[in-house]
């Protein structure tokens, strides 16, 4: 898919990430949102009524973050190496830490080995200070090659 | 507890969640140890730019979401148990046109640990397009008196009437 290219190449050159976040319906819905430093790519999802599981804590939903985390993993392999289309995710392994509260939440994800077909990553998820982590995740993805 | 107290106790455990009401995740049918759940076909997952997959994220939403709900159907009193571990093997990509369900068990129930199983298709379950287990940690003390067990539960003296 050409577009993809495209939007990748037209996000690095502006700065503005959002088109290309929001080709994925969910990750609107949870109001991902992507900040570039330097080489530094930070995911951001904004405190939000709607993400919440436990009214009561309140705590954000124990699958928004693991869904955060793993479309932050999608995007990063997306801007780190051109395809034609999105990488499939293949497996996805988390370590919840500590609850997630109603705040701003952050994640990076490292891609620890980038082979011909898969993408290893890992992704760490914080709240106030990234030294408390309150998930980490590892995931293998499938590198659209284009055919 | 009969089926219809576990289906009860999952529905009130869904309702209470706003990011389950916002995506229509509903439950199909609980019974010890094991709960269904759906996800229906709705315009805001729909991606009309990309391929027609369902992409991105909202599988794991859902898993998670199984997964807690087959532990509520394992416990006799409603324990919060916060997720320790999920892993998930994703075998076929899910398609936009069709509704998404998980069958999730609790399988085993520890003092301190619940372990859970979930299985994700579409048209068959026979055919499922992702497999997942996850863990779960149990409150000291066992039950607990939260809020949130209030919210499920009702308040201790209903609950024991």
């Amino acid at each position: 898919m050409q577009q993809l290219l495209e939007l990748v190449t037209e996000a690095k050159a502006s700065g503005d990430y959002q088109p290309l976040v929001e080709l994925i319906p969910y990750a609107r819905i949870l109001g991902v949102q992507c900040e570039c430093y330097g080489e530094e790519i930070i995911f951001r999802l904004p405190a939000k009524a709607d993400n919440i599981g436990n009214p009561t804590v309140p705590a954000i939903h124990g699958g928004v973050i693991a869904s955060f985390m793993e479309l932050t993993a999608l995007f990063q392999l997306t801007l780190q190496l051109p395809q034609p289309g999105l990488a499939k995710i293949i497996d996805f392994s988390l370590d919840y830490m500590r609850a997630g509260l109603d705040r701003d939440t952050f994640a990076v994800c490292h891609i620890s080995r980038q082979g011909r077909r898969v993408g290893n990553c890992s992704v760490l998820a914080w709240q106030e200070r990234k030294s408390r982590p309150i998930a980490q995740a590892r995931a293998h993805f499938l590198l659209d090659r284009g055919n | 507890m009969t089926p219809e107290q576990y289906r009860a106790r999952c529905v009130r455990f869904l309702n209470a969640q706003p990011h389950m009401c916002r995506l229509g995740i509903r439950l199909i049918r609980a019974e010890k140890s094991k709960a269904t759940l759906v996800l229906p076909v709705q315009p805001q997952l729909i991606s009309t730019v990309l391929d027609t997959y369902l992409h991105g994220g909202v599988l794991t939403t859902l898993v998670d979401a199984a997964s807690s709900v087959s532990t509520l159907c394992a416990l006799d009193r409603f324990e919060l148990c916060p997720t320790l571990d999920l892993r998930i093997d994703h075998m076929r990509t899910p398609v936009q046109s069709q509704p998404l369900y998980v069958a999730a068990e609790c399988y085993r129930v520890t003092r301190s640990v619940l372990f859970t199983r979930a299985s994700v298709y579409q048209d068959d379950p026979a055919h499922p397009v992702a497999y997942a287990i996850a863990t779960f940690m149990r409150p000291e003390g066992g039950a607990t008196e939260s809020a949130f067990s209030t919210l499920i539960e009702g308040e201790p003296d209903a609950a024991t009437a």
